[in-house]
């Protein structure tokens, strides 16, 4: 990587749900869980924010929300201050532009929050602002929104390589699994068995309500800074040794095969390329499961199985704590619940997490050293994907 | 507005799309003289998924337009001829404004579908279930997303044809959708 070396220093999340909580008080939520995640942070040493925040506009009625987002920390940001909209891909957006921003040295200390509040009085409103993500004036007056266009895909793979009801299932029970370990995932606690998983409702056929994340409210934020100050934060930084991003359409119309994601596969080479490793050589991902049919669609795109292998390589667990690397520990989006701006962060969280051995035994990845993180926005049009390396020299 | 008689013939007729304005011209862009009466949208803007289809807010006006005759059109570079979907106003692989309007071919199959059962968005929520797909347009490089009308979601398939129809959004706006002839 060019630049100087950048590095996540610690991070933190608000529980993921339903919360009685507006968008403001969920940033100052997650602003008091880094203080206590990140004792060493002084407000007057950072001097960068950036705001992962997919739809503030639609969802709280609010717009110039960095600023907003910094008094709600209590943060005066000197050098940068800037929101992030990528929609679902928001946070790893974020968390991107701060890495920019440090390796070129315009910055020394970034926070990068993301949030999202979502869940409104009216689900029918929420609904809406799901579908502006998509070419509005086009896709939206057919009713789109992302289950209909993932139901799509899910239906092609099955016809194209026989992939099964059971096999997305086993997406969906190995991260609700996960989820269970995790006292701030929207379902912990909550048990779906294969079979319980099946007899859930379709929402959009074939998928059903198992196979899709839902509508969440929620924070999260990490520290980033220089090779400089890393030892001033952590032992255990996550550093930032590659990242990539391709997108080539927007218009649902210009998905192409709809099984085939050409951009997750440019922009996976691109972040493991500049770090200099292969995907053998991950230890974990956090892979932005959207949707069961998601999960299996990256296994295949990043190189993890052939096209067409990614529902065996769910159904034989391969994506499971002790398999060929363990996907989604924190629990995934199926499991922690969506909340857009969020996910990216609350991902990068968890990386950290992991090789600072701070999570809970039961979703603990032996002795991680490289992990990948994957966000995909919009109707997978847009793949964006990061490479964090435990610890070690700079 | 969805029956065969409603449709005209497919004629190669075309109109050059409103091309924009030299720079100089464009703070005098103004509306035509004589534009339609104007639908009044049934619900704020903001929370409405149709789009505004007037000259005064569209330059891709005609495509309603050409809706409103039962023609579903798109443009195509008068320079490099390639065939756009959804129509532009600028060609995207030669940035050229030249365009012309022409009709797509009315048949077309079902590539991918699925149906919403839940999650619809406001004002959709009494038309649940309802229908979507991506259809390829017959003798063009085109797919098109819309929704699917005719038959049941559960007796959809892969494969089956289906034809493009305009229809009143029932506000006097237009818009496309596809309907099975199986």
């Amino acid at each position: 990587m060019s630049g100087r070396a950048v590095a996540i220093v610690g991070g933190a999340t608000t529980k993921f749900g339903v919360r009685p909580a507006t968008w403001s008080e969920l940033v100052q939520e997650v602003g008091v869980a880094l203080g206590r995640a990140v004792p060493e942070l002084r407000s007057e040493t950072v001097d960068s924010l950036f705001v992962g925040a997919a739809e503030p506009e639609r969802f709280a009625f609010q717009s110039h929300v960095a600023p907003l987002a910094a008094e709600q920390l209590g943060l005066k940001p000197h050098r940068i201050l800037q929101r992030n909209e990528l929609a679902c891909a928001s946070g790893q957006s974020a968390i991107r532009s701060a890495y920019a921003a440090i390796a070129s040295g315009l910055s020394e200390v970034a926070v990068v929050v993301g949030v999202e509040k979502m869940n409104l009085p009216s689900m029918a409103e929420a609904n809406s602002a799901m579908g502006c993500v998509m070419d509005r004036p086009w896709d939206g007056p057919a009713g789109a929104t992302a289950p209909p266009f993932f139901a799509m895909v899910a239906q092609r793979h099955m016809l194209e390589f026989g992939t099964t009801e059971e096999q997305l299932a086993a997406v969906s029970e190995k991260n609700h699994r996960f989820a269970n370990t995790n006292p701030n995932a929207q379902f912990h606690e909550k048990t779906f068995s294969r079979d319980k998983l099946l007899r859930l409702p379709l929402i959009a056929p074939p998928l059903r309500l198992g196979d899709c994340s839902s509508m969440t409210d929620g924070a999260a934020a990490v520290v980033l800074t220089s090779e400089e100050h890393v030892r001033e934060y952590t032992d255990t930084p996550a550093w930032v040794r590659g990242s990539g991003q391709y997108s080539d359409f927007h218009n649902l119309a210009h998905a192409g095969s709809l099984t085939e994601w050409n951009g997750l596969r440019r922009a996976s080479r691109e972040a493991l390329g500049r770090a200099g490793i292969e995907v053998g050589d991950l230890d974990l991902a956090e892979l932005h499961d959207c949707f069961t049919i998601s999960e299996i669609v990256e296994y295949e795109a990043l190189g993890l199985c052939r096209s067409g292998e990614g529902g065996k390589f769910a159904e034989d667990g391969r994506g499971n704590l002790g398999g060929d690397l363990v996907v989604n520990p924190r629990g995934g989006l199926l499991g922690c619940g969506h909340p857009l701006g969020a996910t990216g962060v609350a991902q990068a969280v968890e990386v950290f997490q992991q090789f600072a051995s701070i999570v809970p035994p039961a979703r603990q990845v032996p002795e991680p050293e490289w992990a990948l993180v994957h966000n995909l926005s919009g109707s997978a049009n847009v793949h964006s994907v990061m490479v964090y390396q435990r610890g070690g020299a700079a | 507005m969805s029956g065969d008689s409603a449709r005209r013939r497919r004629g190669a007729a075309s109109v050059v799309v409103a091309p924009a304005p030299p720079p100089e011209a464009r703070a005098a862009e103004a509306p035509p003289a004589n534009p339609a009466p104007k639908p009044v949208p049934r619900r704020p803007f903001l929370l409405d998924f149709f789009p505004l289809e007037t000259p005064d807010q569209t330059r891709l006006h005609r495509f309603y337009d050409r809706l409103r005759e039962g023609r579903v059109s798109t443009t195509r570079c008068l320079r490099d001829g390639s065939l756009h979907w959804p129509p532009r106003t600028a060609c995207p692989s030669c940035r050229s404004e030249e365009l012309e309007w022409v009709d797509l071919p009315e048949h077309g199959h079902i590539y991918a579908f699925s149906a919403v059962l839940a999650g619809a968005p406001l004002g959709m929520e009494t038309e649940v279930p309802f229908a979507v797909g991506l259809v390829d347009i017959d003798g063009t490089p085109l797919r098109l997303f819309g929704r699917i009308e005719g038959r049941p979601w559960t007796e959809l398939r892969v494969g089956a044809p289906v034809r493009t129809e305009a229809y009143d959004i029932g506000d006097g706006r237009m818009f496309y959708r596809f309907r099975t002839t199986e």
